[in-house]
């Protein structure tokens, strides 16, 4: 061009997921911007700077990456800001102590392909996130985005579509692992319309942020697979479904609805092929009872968010009684994905009978936490241990609960258990939406079963009997079992309401509410026991069932504990062995934290 | 079609539901939540029968479970007796007040509640029907709030409910008497609200709130030409018939 040197870009990719930008990312974010901003014209080099989704290593955010060197930084502050700029931006320096610290090998590493946590990762449902500006339309396009799209609508019939979809075997991320060809099919055969299609956005497990992410760094993703399923079946109009609480998602999802309209990806007769698609956003009311596809039905046609019975399916009469295909949002931003690459691919990767690869959110007493993605048949070891880089602290691994609260706690001795729909299930838990809770040894697994009972009790939609009475009478159990007012017969009674809890409920957070309580009893009855007989609780969780005793075998006198007693309950000199009084003492457990000879012991309950 | 039910075989119309074959057929299964006049609830549970089909093996509500195919269902097997039992134990901790759930746990021989904490004034089941019923007849004026274990039936603010006309169908249709209805000197209370009621102008019996009528009149178009109670509305009605067919056979 007129003998022009073209000059060199550099893009600077700043995490501004949700993780990232509660430790700051927007305001590193702008300050980077301004900096790039007041560069003189004829620099040899132009920042180029994208505010992008999670990138997944929340751990250590907020993140940044600069292409295309290659540069991974983490944990950044407002305050490196500058020296980034200088010397990374315009000078392609490596700045070593922002540089990932890998956790198994101890070494700092420059990229982030290169570090463990990415290293045995697949990405078809992240693909996109943390490289691109979900904002920007653009962005996506540039990625081979749309082109999915174009391949369906202009290369093949629905029919088509449906039996690639079928092939690649692709199931439901939502939980159940439906084999979502099979329910494109039964809607594309159902002669009724309109016919609807709908993603359900209303993630609300403890701990759980895969389709927030997706939502809130690669939304185009979603609405493509969204628009080439209502292809495949024939429907006019679709719903997105979100929680209120991700404004962030409603924000970007919004955005690239209205950004691609404007391309003429929705709307009428899109890209002129004929084929019309309205799509649009309701935000959910934070039930999450309203995650059960019913329900959330219920609730977009604006009535209480109740299950009905499914004994007729939805995909037959679904939203207002006609044919209703819905999908979770991980299963439709799978979709372009599959139709670009082809069905032969997708089902190369993963197990059997769970083709592809999950998202989950790896979080608890793990030292990476975050967000990751992997081929199914993954051995949770692996997951925990080698992208999980192992437990944080100095506590030992005691399980792992999946699934969220439908789904169980799964212990040590299943470790090497391929994740998929029907190992999990076998094992008692169940792959649900993809949370993934790691446990350490100072985890109480009564307890546990309590907080997940409890959760569930002001969740259940309280609208059939096994699932509100059942769940409230079996917390109540727990609570006591916790408090050491707990029976002999109380695991027999747990058991037996569990049966019919699980059996008898109207909808899926009913049939799965025992599994915690279930789980534990099966793989800790030990713990259930001591809480029961011995009026102990072996973690040291449970304060009514828990004294903290001094080890004097392993006291070497350094006063620590006393120091650090927020009750004064600790007395001795310097130099002897220290006791604790059990009248004072309120079990808060900082003694036991800060031992650094591990003397301060647990013990059952305090008999003074 | 056919279906079988407890080892018998029975005639059934495509997609009629399980309740109603075993019903026609004698066979008894106990219901909370089912009213004729307003199906579709499957919130009580107590219903529940096994059924197979094609080889498989599930729990369903038999009152609105479809036969579309060739199935066998088991109203009574052991795993439903005991999940039943299960079922109206804790109905019975739920609702100790209500004299037909007292009944039940009779029925299904089930002690006294040892180890949950219950109210025993409370009656409701939260069945949904009273909801169901002031829907269907378009008043809407109580529906349920919150979720969960807090879950009760209410009109909104649990404030005398402006839109209820004093029907007292939600009270009729109550299974377990859990509605109050008081009746005095011509007022009725319900849901805190007092209405006037009118007298049926053949034999002075209070019968109908003036909301109720003014309802009918406005809203669903019906105008009684004289304020007449059921009985004597039926009485009257015959009357007419009886003498028109002397009329005519004369």
């Amino acid at each position: 061009m007129n003998g022009m040197v073209q000059v060199p870009r550099r893009t600077v990719l700043v995490c501004c997921g949700t993780g990232c930008l509660a430790n700051n990312s927007m305001e590193i974010y702008k300050k980077l911007k301004d900096k790039a901003a007041e560069l003189e014209s004829g620099f040899p080099v132009i920042p180029v700077l994208k505010a992008t989704g999670c990138n997944g290593l929340c751990e250590r955010g907020p993140i940044i990456q600069v292409l295309p060197d290659d540069i991974f930084y983490c944990k950044v502050s407002v305050s490196d800001v500058d020296e980034i700029f200088e010397r990374t931006i315009l000078k392609g320096d490596v700045i070593e102590r922002l540089l990932y610290l890998d956790a198994s090998s101890g070494k700092r590493v420059r990229s982030f392909k290169e570090s463990e946590f990415y290293k045995k990762q697949f990405k078809i449902a992240l693909r996109n996130i943390g490289q691109i500006d979900p904002a920007c339309i653009d962005d996506y396009i540039e990625r081979g985005g749309y082109e999915a799209l174009k391949k369906a609508l202009f290369e093949m019939s629905p029919e088509q579509v449906i039996s690639e979809i079928e092939r690649s075997g692709l199931r439901g991320r939502g939980g159940a692992g439906f084999p979502t060809g099979y329910k494109w099919r039964q809607c594309s055969k159902t002669n009724d319309f309109p016919k609807y299609v709908v993603c359900n956005g209303d993630e609300g497990d403890p701990g759980a942020f895969m389709d927030r992410s997706i939502m809130e760094g690669d939304p185009h993703s979603v609405i493509e697979g969204m628009i080439i399923g209502a292809y495949a079946v024939g429907a006019e109009k679709g719903f997105i479904y979100i929680r209120d609480e991700y404004s962030l998602a409603v924000r970007n999802v919004s955005k690239a609805i209205e950004d691609a309209y404007i391309r003429g990806y929705l709307g009428r007769d899109i890209m002129g092929s004929g084929f019309s698609l309205d799509i649009e956003v309701v935000r959910g009311g934070g039930a999450f009872v309203c995650g059960e596809s019913t329900a959330l039905m219920a609730s977009i046609e604006g009535r209480v968010g109740e299950p009905r019975v499914k004994y007729i399916r939805s995909t037959e009469k679904g939203l207002w009684g006609k044919p209703t295909v819905l999908n979770n949002v991980e299963t439709w931003a799978n979709v372009p994905v599959i139709i670009t690459r082809g069905a032969e691919w997708f089902s190369s990767i993963g197990t059997e009978k769970s083709k592809g690869t999950k998202v989950f959110s790896l979080v608890g007493k793990v030292k990476n936490t975050g967000l990751i993605e992997v081929p199914m048949g993954m051995t949770l070891r692996e997951i925990i241990f080698g992208i999980g880089g192992g437990i944080a602290g100095s506590g030992k691994f005691k399980a792992v609960q999946t699934g969220g609260p439908s789904g169980g706690c799964i212990p040590e001795a299943l470790l090497d258990l391929p994740v998929d729909f029907d190992s999990l299930s076998d094992a008692g838990s169940m792959m649900g939406s993809g949370g993934m809770i790691v446990m350490d040894d100072r985890t109480c697994m009564v307890e546990v079963a309590r907080y997940y009972l409890k959760f569930l009790s002001e969740e259940s939609c309280g609208k059939c009997t096994p699932c509100r009475e059942g769940i409230r009478r079996m917390l109540e159990v727990l609570e006591d079992i916790c408090a050491g007012e707990g029976r002999e017969e109380d695991i027999e009674l747990l058991l037996e309401l569990s049966e019919t809890v699980k059996e008898a409920s109207l909808c899926g957070l009913g049939k799965t509410a025992p599994n915690p309580v279930l789980t534990t009893i099966k793989y800790f009855k030990d713990e259930y026991l001591a809480h029961i007989k011995e009026k102990r609780c072996p973690a040291g969780v449970c304060k009514k069932l828990t004294s903290y005793r001094i080890n004097p075998d392993l006291c070497r006198g350094c006063s620590l504990c006393a120091k650090r007693c927020p009750a004064g309950a600790i007395s001795g000199k310097q130099g002897k062995i220290y006791e604790i009084d059990q009248g004072i003492c309120t079990v808060c457990g900082t003694c036991r934290e800060v031992c650094r000879f591990g003397a301060v012991e647990v013990a059952g309950r305090a008999t003074e | 079609m056919k279906v079988i039910i407890d080892d018998k075989e029975f005639e059934a119309e495509y997609g009629e539901y399980i309740l109603d074959v075993a019903r026609r057929n004698g066979i008894h299964i106990p219901t909370l939540c089912h009213s004729d006049t307003v199906p579709g609830q499957g919130s009580c549970r107590l219903c529940i029968v096994e059924v197979y089909e094609r080889g498989k093996n599930k729990v369903v509500v038999s009152c609105l479970y479809p036969i579309t195919g060739e199935i066998k269902v088991y109203t009574n097997s052991e795993k439903i007796h005991r999940m039943r039992r299960n079922i109206i134990r804790l109905l019975a901790a739920r609702a100790p007040g209500s004299e037909y759930i007292k009944k039940l746990k009779e029925e299904y021989g089930i002690p006294e509640e040892t180890r949950f904490i219950v109210d025993e004034k409370e009656k409701c089941v939260l069945c949904g029907l009273c909801v169901k019923a002031c829907e269907k007849l378009g008043s809407m004026a109580i529906s349920t709030v919150n979720r969960g274990a807090t879950k009760k039936v209410a009109p909104p603010f649990e404030e005398p409910p402006v839109d209820c006309i004093g029907c007292a169908s939600c009270a009729h249709v109550c299974p377990t008497g859990a509605i109050e209805v008081r009746e005095c000197k011509g007022k009725r209370v319900i849901w805190n609200r007092t209405f006037e009621l009118l007298k049926c102008t053949s034999c002075g019996r209070y019968f109908i709130t003036r909301e109720q009528y003014e309802y009918m009149k406005n809203r669903l178009g019906i105008d009684m030409k004289e304020l007449l109670c059921d009985r004597c509305r039926q009485k009257s009605t015959a009357e007419k018939l009886v003498s028109l067919y002397k009329k005519l056979l004369v």
